[in-house]
């Protein structure tokens, strides 16, 4: 039935995370950073005050209990352990009604898991993040459940592009994703501590290696996403012939650095598939 | 304009077919010469209507363009044997890898003052009229012997001017090319025997798929990366194969090809740069040939051959 049209405008949005670890810390400051939603309207739960801290300091509300969070919120963020989740819905189920957002961060748990254990009238929808939504660089990904809308998918990606890029994608894509981005931005750490540290056998301090390792990444990046050409293209245009890079690059074909990525990025995305079915 | 081929090898009738396909020539304005007659090619060319000639000579005087089509240890043999009959209105083209202009002109400055040098580096693909060619003219080849040349090996494929420097890369990686697609050819039939394709059928189609992608690529404005991208989708067969392609190096086994062939066409040219061959390199009715007319020259007592020393070699 048609319950009361609650305010969509984001100001008036109210905002709730049951769970207050790193990603829905991430998640939050992309929030307030880009001004969408005050912090007064958001309010986090947890069982102990660690993490609790950070939010207070924020400007946000806390609570240890996780039925308050619902009640006190239209759009809810699902951010606890895996292993947790399932204790926490049952928990939270007969608070959860039809004008309730709920959004999963938890890695490997489905739509038709949070679906089973939530009211059938539940609007769900899951998105994975990644780390780097902490500084408003994120890569995130959502899927949406049988009952939520055009009208919901959209509140998620307006409030979340503040945090970085923010698709919909079918939800077979989120593991995949997790292959990709959610692992990859370690991949990233272990190739920019490797640059580094070629630098420094060459003779160049470490700290300053890793400060132009860092940048080199980052540049390359925004030169990928501005520019919209083709990674081949752009590292074709670096190699003058017969120079320094294309001596490098044919290190690195040796090494099968290609063939290596793509056996991660597949491992982890094999692990993920893995871990959603325990 | 008439031609001439001092060799009547594989390069020498791949070129002849290939001129004579596209019409710039007909067979009877060119000649072709060798020593031995035994040679697969030496008929094919006759029954082009090349005329034919045991005498390396004739085929000089008959010629205006004179394309030396032997292996790079024999050049200096051959340009001591034609030097005197070279006039000024000669274009000698060498396709031997690794023979330097400066070599050939150096040789020829003895018996012509302007020796009118092009050095080229084609494939052997100019017999279907698909070779990749490239030239750089000597010290008194003029603008328009370039261009003529030029005209010659664009009428069998593609053709352009380069630095002399650039030749042995190009060795590398279109001289030798043909061979790498080949053994690929070779292999990616036997995949398609493996899956069941009767032999003919898999070397036929997988033939047609590399000729279809060069195709595409010289066609397109795309890299291709790109290229490669449109055909792999998500998830599908064509990506699972490239990421095999990938775990076995597959790129970085083709740039060190490429790389192999090129060093070895310098160390090729460094060895008879510094006149030193190895007589296993040279065929032996030309050893023969050689100890007949210099017998100054001692070769059973030394490992090397020193080629045209003015002074004699005693061991």
């Amino acid at each position: 039935g048609a319950w009361p049209r609650v305010a969509m405008e984001a100001s008036e949005l109210w905002v709730g995370f049951v769970g207050a670890g790193r990603m829905a810390g991430g998640l939050v400051r992309g929030l307030l950073q880009a001004g969408k939603v005050p912090a007064s309207n958001i309010v986090a739960s947890a069982p102990s005050d660690k993490n609790l801290d950070a939010w207070r300091e924020l400007g946000c509300r806390t609570t240890h209990c996780n039925l308050e969070v619902v009640h006190r919120s239209t759009l809810v963020f699902l951010a606890t352990k895996p292993h947790i989740l399932p204790g926490v819905l049952e928990e939270i189920r007969p608070a959860v009604g039809s004008h309730h957002i709920v959004v999963s961060l938890v890695a490997g748990v489905t739509i038709q898991t949070l679906q089973r254990l939530l009211p059938p009238w539940t609007k769900v929808l899951r998105i994975m993040p990644n780390l780097p939504c902490v500084v408003q660089a994120g890569a995130m990904v959502f899927s949406r459940g049988s009952n939520a809308g055009d009208e919901e998918a959209a509140l998620l990606k307006s409030l979340l592009s503040s945090c970085g890029l923010c698709e919909e994608v079918p939800e077979s894509y989120i593991d995949i994703h997790t292959g990709l981005s959610g692992s990859g931005v370690a991949y990233v750490y272990l190739f920019a501590e490797a640059l580094a540290e070629g630098a420094v056998k060459m003779g160049m301090p470490g700290a300053l290696a890793s400060r132009i390792a860092a940048q080199t990444l980052l540049g390359a990046a925004k030169m990928l996403l501005e520019t919209g050409e083709h990674p081949a293209k752009l590292r074709g245009d670096v190699c003058t012939p017969g120079g320094t890079t294309i001596y490098a690059l044919h290190q690195l074909e040796k090494g099968a650095l290609r063939a290596t990525v793509m056996d991660a990025v597949e491992a982890a995305t094999n692990r993920a598939c893995d871990m959603a079915k325990d | 304009m008439s031609v001439g081929f001092i060799g009547a090898g594989q390069l020498a009738f791949a070129l002849a077919r290939g001129f004579t396909a596209a019409g710039v020539l007909a067979a009877h304005k060119i000649t072709a010469s060798s020593p031995d007659t035994d040679l697969p090619t030496v008929s094919g060319l006759r029954k082009m209507g090349v005329n034919f000639t045991v005498s390396n000579k004739d085929t000089v005087k008959s010629s205006d363009v004179l394309f030396l089509a032997v292996k790079p240890p024999i050049i200096p043999f051959i340009l001591e044997e034609v030097g005197p009959d070279i006039e000024a209105r000669h274009i000698v083209v060498s396709c031997a890898a690794g023979v330097t202009i400066s070599s050939i002109e150096k040789k020829l400055s003895t018996f012509c003052p302007t020796p009118k040098v092009i050095r080229c580096m084609t494939n052997t693909p100019v017999i279907v009229r698909e070779g990749a060619t490239v030239y750089a003219t000597g010290t008194h080849a003029d603008v328009e012997d370039g261009k003529l040349l030029e005209q010659l090996m664009a009428s069998v494929g593609f053709c352009t001017e380069v630095e002399e420097d650039l030749i042995d890369a190009v060795t590398g990686l279109s001289g030798s090319g043909p061979a790498y697609a080949f053994t690929a050819l070779d292999a990616l039939a036997d995949g398609g025997v493996k899956m069941g394709l009767p032999r003919r059928l898999a070397v036929r189609l997988g033939a047609q798929a590399l000729l279809g992608a060069a195709k595409m690529l010289l066609e397109s404005e795309q890299h291709p990366g790109q290229l490669k991208d449109n055909v792999c989708s998500p998830g599908g067969a064509t990506i699972h194969a490239l990421h095999f392609l990938e775990s076995g190096g597959f790129r970085s086994l083709l740039i060190n090809a490429v790389e192999a062939s090129c060093i070895r066409t310098r160390e090729l040219q460094h060895l008879a740069d510094r006149e030193q061959i190895s007589p296993a390199a040279i065929k032996k009715t030309l050893l023969d040939k050689v100890k007949l007319e210099s017998p100054s020259l001692s070769v059973a007592s030394s490992s090397k051959v020193s080629l045209f020393t003015k002074k004699s070699k005693q061991n």
